[in-house]
């Protein structure tokens, strides 16, 4: 750990400027319309320019851990959290990423958005989002993580509900929000675990000087940051917000809910990797969620129309892959975040692509209603095609690197528990390749379905280069991310080495072309179905259990709104009336009493003298009888 | 024990004349009265951060400081004394911002000004303004005060503003929640009352002044009666579940900037007390009942939150909430931790301010709406847009966002708890689930959504109207990222607060040494 | 004369004489200027043609009690007689206690009735307050027309000095028939004073029947009690009785019957539960300024002797008459505070308040310390202010058929006449006990001397005074929050008397509650004479 030194120690403007924009774009009057969404695009390229500089003056020394103190934050007691930035391998491919992959799509946006009323506030947002996202990557304590963390949360509960006067789209929004305060509350409790066990919040005590975690403490701290994790990254079993978050606008979801946010999650195991490597138990419900979630989004993928759902529902399932892989421990670490890269790379080219079909087709984004698209709008076409076969992991694109890595990875964990893993990740991308085929097909294939007030025209410049480059690197990427191990090395410092050295329980080659044999199988299912008969326009109804389950999310939501909503509904009403009723009741209950004793009571005064007279005599009686009772008690 | 400095004095007499002019002034120059009023308002601001600045937060620095003391009624014992520590000077601070913003946001709300909140019938502003001064006044002295009888005299006076206040200027049910809120907090200043005098006789000292009483009351049964005493009278102003339920009358239907003042200032009256008084006075008591206040207290954070969802008039909905946040206030107050402690003072501060700004943009709200009932609104962000954003900047202020101060003192008082309490801190945590649903789900039917033709007509706010919740959420944001100037003041009085209820925080289990290795 | 008495009392039984006790006239003064004024006052009814009576009347009371409260400022520090066994005989016989407790109370008593008879000679208002004739059938064409004319029964000043001298008498009468003397010399004029209301004359006289009767009632038990304990101690002389209550060995019933029937004699007087019953109807019926003169004076009278003849005759026993002063306390507050919420003649909730406040007063005396006598003494006289002032803004809100004492009819009273409205808050405020008025600090000095021997009593009374808060905050409501009704009462404006008065008692309220010292000073010195 070294402290920061030339071009290291401007880190700040990563997140000042960024947030500096934003303000600038949210509280200046229309007159900066006119320009407030360029101010918004150049910022995330000028910062992609800076980090690369940045990325270099790290790369050039041999100690790679620099920490930027700022100010002193919290001071209280024994608790003192300075606001500090930690640059280290990790957090230094996550700025490439968030830069880089940010500004293409800032650049995009320009285009998608440029006839939207509301412009230069979806942009104040996007910068507040990279702003927060970057001091997330950055922070040098969990505390300013997680200042982040919710920074992130709540530029993704804006950009969600961008639309406000859709009730969908707020209602997408508040329950992303929601379901990431449940994480939170699980981030909260393990840095509360932090400083009650070590009295800090640092990295820089906390991981980066051989402290020494007891299986008890890591797992109860691990567990905690898991829930978090699961909150951020759409994990079971608080997946279901995002797909709802689709509801934003198509840029939102490639860079928030495809590229980077949702991968905050997996960031923060792997930079908690010394708590986890702690507690085996943790890591095994790590695997565990991951191996649920990655089939899970597969199967709710098959089911989707509406094509955002279905790359979302992948987005769930490539994540579950990437937890998987984090939670395999020592030396997968570094897999785990290759397949984010990667998966940055050709999610984020899908999203453009079917962000650039839904200008293209009035906003309209059910595939039962496209097909046939491929000629309209070829380059679109192109990227998808691009980012399809990185994601079915066909050979030498992207996810053949990184994707088989982990269900390689997965079986190598060994015993039982890594082939159940293997098969279930095998499984998974068996299934992805059938619904990314019908996904494929749907839309770009087959006779046109669109009514006639569509019509389809290929992307602005502004849209297409950056799905271009987003192809390209979705075609490569993958190989420039493993090439002679590059990026494991660099991350190693990080998060530990590599596994190339360990014995494989199936040999790799073997297992790529089982892998491709499975794929295979995959797109033949869904050429089978979708490709042969014409794709009805309406939904069929009288499916088989499958597809309904498929359909239905596997009643996800319908188990939250039965177990959680409808419950805290009732809980509410019957608090209310309590309140109203009983507590209060209570109070205005006595006035009554006071009152109604009052009103009975007065009675007595009858205003005859006789009863006075006789009032005063008993009066008289009662104090002669208490005196004497007194004294001679 | 005799100083003679006039710093606090003057504070005092500011607000005082101001209001007495206001008062003074004929009808026919409202118009004067009101920029009088927003001149003293101001003057009060800078002369309380010139004190602030002067304030000495070093090492060796005084509890006490500003210490002016005059005899008042001899055979009582009791002085006109005044003095600030770090606790009582930011919580002036709070409560001096609010008061200009309160008198911008209510500037023509008493005019029968068509666009703006009418509940009741058009009434004087001037006098409406002469009333807030005056509890500017009491606010100032009730926290200024070094003798508890003083104390005691503005902690009850302060309720003839209020009442005032929510009674000829409240909403519908005015004369109910005026007097609701009167007679509650009578009741518990009465027993309060008997707790004065008790610690009187039972110290002997012939003295009110807190640092002679401090450490005499005998540890014994007394002192748990003399605790409850205070302990009551506290908890009714705070408030605590369950003595809370005047709290959404009197919120709702006093006007939104006498809401703001008495939901920001007058309630931090209760949990200041506890940790001015019940804490120093009575160590032994207070350690005797904390489980139970903290008991309740994360009760309160639950309940509250889950009535504040529940709510339909928007004005209760906030008074609830405040009442979740006093949970977290009571929690951290009796952690007995530094963290706790100073967590506890600044929510105080951040509270104020947030809620504040929250119960001034739902006026403004109100105003156009001319209705308390959520469901009469939706989609306002459409025609009000700037609103819209105050709106949700202090929204997420009220939910703790990080970033926004009320994240800093709320992860205080969690983490200060937990050191001690790990279930309850746990417990309470939740309460930041619920508090994101009571502020975006009061949100969304708002604001967003389909627009409601009664929204349509709707103006957005003017310059005047942002400049009264401006200030509030840049000092909000302001402390959220550099709070360290607050805690600085904060800190050392909570330490002596600590060392008078004779606590010290737990040391971490296997504590780092700053060196890095443990 | 003397002498004649002293002889036959010779033939009696053998030689005994008599010494002529020492008088100390000085010492008696401001009683002989009141019974003076009032003779005087006599004689104007006499000779002065009807048209200067009421000015001639006003003057001679004004200046009489005027020179009284003169000379007992002058003789403040002079205390012929202290009540203390030893030097009883050398003044009066030891029958009169001029000592500091008694002057503080003459003076107390004095101070009000000037203020009240500020209030009865308002005559700008209307024609007065005070009846043309009382001796008239009401409703008569004679009564008819009298009340049309300006003629006032204006024997009511006399009348009002006699009162005057009766209550000056009582709480300094060391001897129990001399007591009873005052108590009666008090209590005649104020029987007759009630019945002279010029509006609603039938409600009057009715108040004035029933006082006299229940009046009467309670005296036969006082006289019965003196009687009771004459029998134990074969004295009335308080301090010998004290001597006798410790010395003497008969069998102690009839003391304690004598005591109690004493004490309901005194607690009648003072409008103690259960023997307050009187109390609203009286209030009610006599004219406002009488109400406010009996509320005050007779209450300070009353306490006063209570005072002396518990912690003077009685101190010994303090620990058999304390239960029943708690007792008693506790059935006031109650009876105050409760049946006043429900009350809606603003005169009538002013009665009760009294009551509460009566109990709040005996909280004062279970305590037998200085601090206990002094914290008496000084509460009679912030209510004393209090009440007047409250009774006196009761005369200037009027509506076609006299005074609007309805709640109904205040309703909305701010816009109005926001000067009434304010000062009648001011003084409900400090009945409600709310710091920086007399009231608080009246209860705070009671509540503190009795806080040692009585701390559960305390919490009580602070309770109490709680729910009485609300029917002092419902007024307050009502003038503020409430819009007037139709018939709206219209708010006359004083003449210089009753501003007079008004003016006195807002500020007697104000200056007592923000700068008490002075006064407590004042209490806690005359306070020292009854207790060492």
């Amino acid at each position: 750990m070294i402290t920061a030194h030339g071009v290291q120690s401007a880190a700040w403007i990563l997140v000042a400027l960024p947030l500096l924009s934003a303000l600038v774009l949210l509280t200046s009057g229309r007159f900066a319309d006119k320009w407030g969404h360029l101010l918004g695009a150049l910022v995330p390229v000028a910062l992609f320019v800076y980090s690369i500089f940045l990325f270099f003056s790290v790369k050039g020394q041999s100690q790679r851990e620099i920490n930027l103190d700022i100010y002193s934050w919290l001071p209280v007691g024994g608790l003192k959290v300075d606001f500090g930035m930690l640059i280290d391998p990790l957090s230094m491919i996550f700025v490439l990423l968030i830069t880089g992959v940010g500004s293409l799509i800032h650049i995009y946006a320009t285009g998608y958005m440029a006839h939207d009323p509301g412009r230069r506030r979806f942009f104040g947002y996007f910068n507040f989002f990279i702003a927060s996202m970057l001091l997330l990557v950055l922070a040098n304590s969990y505390l300013v993580l997680y200042v982040g963390w919710e920074g992130v949360g709540v530029a993704s509960y804006l950009l969600i509900s961008y639309y406000r006067n859709r009730n969908s789209a707020a209602t997408a929004g508040n329950k992303a929000f929601f379901a990431n305060r449940v994480g939170d509350v699980g981030l909260s409790i393990a840095i509360m675990l932090m400083f009650a066990f070590f009295g800090t919040t640092d990295f820089s005590k906390l991981l980066f000087s051989n402290t020494e975690f007891t299986k008890g403490v890591a797992a109860a701290i691990g567990l905690m940051l898991l829930l978090g994790a699961c909150g951020k990254s759409g994990q079971f079993p608080l997946q279901t917000w995002l797909p709802d978050a689709m509801e934003g606008p198509t840029p939102v979801s490639a860079l928030i809910h495809a590229a980077t946010m949702v991968t905050a999650g997996v960031y923060l195991i792997a930079r908690s990797h010394v708590i986890f490597d702690a507690s085996p138990a943790t890591r095994t419900v790590v695997v565990i969620i991951g191996a649920i979630t990655l089939l899970y989004g597969c199967i709710c993928g098959c089911g989707q129309d509406d094509l955002k759902k279905v790359l979302a529902y992948s987005t769930v399932s490539q994540i579950g892959y990437m937890f998987l892989a984090a939670g395999l421990g020592h030396g997968v670490y570094a897999i785990a975040l290759i397949h984010l890269l990667g998966h940055g790379f050709f999610k984020a080219a899908l999203f453009l692509s079917a962000g650039s079909v839904m200008h293209a087709m009035n906003d309209r984004i059910d595939m039962r209603r496209f097909g046939g698209l491929a000629r309209v709008m070829p380059w679109t076409y192109g990227v998808f095609v691009c980012g399809f076969l990185a994601i079915i992991g066909f050979p030498l694109a992207t996810g053949f690197w990184t994707k088989d890595k982990i269900i390689e990875a997965a079986f190598d964990k060994g015993g039982t528990s890594g082939w159940i893993l293997g098969i279930c990740a095998l499984l998974g991308a068996g299934i992805t390749a059938f619904y990314m085929a019908r996904a494929l097909i749907m839309t770009f294939h087959g006779e046109r379905r669109w009514e006639d007030d569509v019509h389809p025209h290929e992307a602005p410049a502004a849209m297409k280069w950056p799905m271009v480059v987003l192809a390209l690197l979705s075609l490569v990427g993958g190989w420039l991310l493993v090439f002679g191990g590059g990026v494991q090395h660099w991350l190693t410092p990080s998060v530990g080495g590599s596994v190339e050295e360990g014995v494989h329980t199936v040999n790799p080659t073997v297992l790529s072309i089982l892998t491709l044999v499975v794929v295979a199988f995959g797109l033949l299912g869904a050429w089978l179905v979708f490709a042969r008969k014409p794709v009805p326009v309406e939904a069929p109804v009288g499916v088989s259990v499958v597809t309904t389950a498929s359909r239905r999310l596997l009643w996800a939501d319908a188990f939250n709104e039965a177990v959680l909503m409808r419950p805290g509904q009732w809980l509410t009403r019957a608090l209310v009336f309590f309140d109203n009723k009983g507590v209060d009741g209570a109070v205005n209950g006595f006035g009554a009493l006071v009152g109604g004793g009052s009103g009975r009571l007065r009675r007595t005064q009858t205003g005859f003298v006789r009863s006075y007279a006789l009032s005063m005599l008993a009066g008289t009686v009662a104090v002669v009888a208490v005196l004497l009772a007194v004294r001679f008690q | 024990m005799t100083q003679h400095d006039f710093t606090l004095v003057a504070l005092l007499l500011i607000p005082l004349v101001g209001s007495v002019v206001l008062f003074a002034l004929p009808e026919a120059q409202a118009r004067l009265a009101k920029w009088i009023g927003l001149a003293v308002s101001l003057a009060v601001v800078v002369y309380t951060l010139v004190v602030g600045i002067v304030f000495d937060t070093g090492a060796d620095a005084k509890r006490f400081q500003f210490e002016g003391s005059w005899i008042w009624i001899k055979s009582f014992g009791v002085h006109l004394a005044f003095g600030v520590d770090g606790i009582a000077l930011v919580l002036i601070g709070m409560a001096v911002v609010l008061v200009p913003c309160v008198l911008l946001a209510s500037w023509h709300v008493f005019d029968g000004d068509s666009h703006e909140e009418a509940v009741a019938p058009a009434r004087s502003a001037r006098k409406f303004f002469a009333w807030i001064l005056l509890l500017e006044f009491f606010m100032i002295g009730v926290f200024a005060a070094t003798d508890v009888f003083l104390f005691y005299v503005f902690f009850e006076a302060m309720l003839v503003p209020m009442y005032f206040i929510i009674g000829s200027f409240g909403g519908p049910k005015r004369q109910y929640a005026a007097m609701k809120f009167f007679l509650y907090s009578l009741l518990g200043g009465l027993l309060m009352l008997a707790s004065v005098i008790g610690l009187y006789v039972t110290t002997g000292s012939n003295s009110f002044a807190i640092t002679d009483l401090i450490g005499k009351v005998p540890d014994n049964a007394t002192q748990k009666w003399l605790f409850l005493g205070f302990f009551i009278a506290f908890a009714i102003k705070a408030p605590l579940v369950p003595f809370h339920t005047w709290l959404p009358d009197a919120g709702a239907e006093a006007p939104a900037g006498g809401a703001a003042l008495l939901v920001g200032v007058l309630d931090k009256v209760g949990t200041f007390g506890f940790l001015r008084y019940c804490l120093p006075l009575f160590p032994a008591a207070s350690d005797y009942f904390a489980p139970t206040i903290m008991i309740l207290s994360v009760i309160g954070v639950l309940y509250a939150a889950f009535l504040a969802i529940g709510q339909r008039d928007m004005k209760r909905l906030v008074a609830y909430t405040s009442v979740a946040h006093f949970g977290f206030i009571g929690l951290g107050i009796f952690a007995f931790t530094s963290q706790g402690g100073s967590g506890a003072v600044l929510y105080m501060v951040n509270h104020g301010l947030s809620t504040g700004a929250v119960f001034l943009v739902v006026g403004l709200l109100i105003a156009r709406g001319k209705s308390r009932n959520i469901d009469d609104y939706g989609g306002a962000a459409k025609t009000t847009p700037i609103l819209s954003g105050l709106f949700l900047l202090a929204g997420l202020s009220a939910l703790a966002l990080p970033g926004m101060s009320t994240f800093v003192s709320e992860f205080l008082v969690l983490v200060g708890t937990f050191t001690r309490h790990k279930g309850l801190a746990i417990v309470a945590t939740t309460g930041i689930i619920l508090a994101a649903i009571y502020v975006l789900y009061l949100y969304q039917r708002t604001f967003q959504g389909t627009v409601s033709s009664k929204v349509e007509a709707f103006k957005d706010v003017n310059a005047r109207e942002v400049l009264s919740i401006a200030p509030l959420i840049a000092l909000i944001v302001f402390l959220g990222v550099y709070p360290k100037p607050v805690l600085d003041v904060i800190n050392p009085a909570v330490k002596a607060t600590l060392s008078d209820v004779h606590k010290t925080d737990p040391a971490p289990v296997h504590g780092i040494t700053a060196g890095g290795q443990k | 004369m003397t002498h004649l008495f002293a002889s036959g009392l010779l033939a009696a039984d053998k030689v005994q004489t008599i010494p002529l006790p020492h008088v100390g006239y000085r010492a008696l003064l401001p009683i002989f200027f009141v019974l003076g004024a009032a003779l005087l006052g006599l004689v104007v009814e006499a000779v002065l043609p009807r048209r200067e009576r009421f000015a001639g009347q006003v003057i001679i009371t004004i200046v009489g009690l005027g020179a009284a409260l003169t000379m007992v400022g002058v003789n403040h520090n002079l205390h012929v007689t202290t009540p203390s066994p030893g030097d009883g005989g050398s003044f009066f016989a030891g029958s009169l206690a001029i000592d500091g407790t008694g002057l503080f109370l003459q003076g107390t008593i004095l101070v009000l009735a000037i203020l009240a008879a500020l209030l009865i000679a308002e005559r700008s208002v209307e024609t007065s307050s005070i009846v043309a004739t009382a001796a008239l059938v009401v409703g008569s064409p004679e009564d008819r027309r009298l009340a049309r004319t300006d003629r006032v029964q204006t024997e009511v000043f006399p009348l009002l000095l006699f009162a005057v001298s009766g209550m000056m008498i009582f709480p300094i009468s060391n001897n129990l028939i001399l007591m009873f003397v005052a108590l009666e010399v008090m209590s005649l004029p104020l029987y007759l004073m009630a019945g002279l209301a010029r509006r609603k004359r039938l409600l009057s006289q009715e108040a004035s029947l029933k006082y006299f009767l229940l009046g009467a009632f309670a005296s036969a038990f006082f006289l019965y009690g003196i009687a009771l304990i004459y029998g134990y101690a074969n004295s009335v002389d308080l301090p010998t009785i004290f001597t006798a209550v410790r010395t003497s060995t008969k069998p102690d019933a009839i003391l304690y019957i004598g005591l109690a029937l004493l004490l309901v004699g005194l607690l009648f007087k003072a409008s103690v539960a259960p023997f307050h019953s009187w109390t609203p109807d009286v209030y009610q019926g006599a004219p406002t300024p009488v109400s406010a003169f009996m509320a005050s004076c007779t209450k300070v009278a009353a306490f006063g002797a209570l005072l002396r003849v518990l912690f003077v005759a009685f101190s010994g026993e303090s620990s058999n008459w304390r239960p029943i002063i708690w007792a008693v306390a506790i059935a006031s507050m109650v009876v105050g505070a409760i049946w006043g919420v429900t009350q809606t003649d603003i005169k009538r909730i002013l009665a009760y308040s009294s009551i509460a406040h009566a109990g709040f007063i005996l909280v004062g005396l279970v305590a037998l310390t200085k601090d206990a006598s002094s914290s008496v003494l000084f509460y009679v006289l912030t209510y004393g202010f209090t009440t007047l002032g409250a009774f006196g803004l009761l005369t200037l809100v009027r509506d076609a058929d006299g005074e609007a004492t309805g709640l109904a009819a205040w309703a909305g009273l701010a816009k109005k006449s926001p000067t009434v409205a304010g000062l009648m808050t001011l003084f409900l405020l400090s009945m409600a006990g709310i710091p920086l008025t007399a009231g608080f600090v009246g209860k705070f000095t009671v509540f503190k001397a009795a806080w040692h021997t009585a701390g559960p009593l305390v919490v009580l009374a602070l309770l109490f005074s709680a729910i009485a808060a609300f029917y002092y905050l419902r007024v307050v409501v009502l003038m503020y929050f409430a819009e007037p009704p139709e018939n709206a009462p219209t708010v006359a404006l004083p003449g210089w008397s009753t501003t007079a008065a008004l003016t006195v008692a807002v500020l007697g309220t104000v200056v007592l509650g923000v700068f008490p010292q002075p006064v407590l000073d004042l209490a806690n010195k005359a306070a020292a004479s009854l207790i060492g």
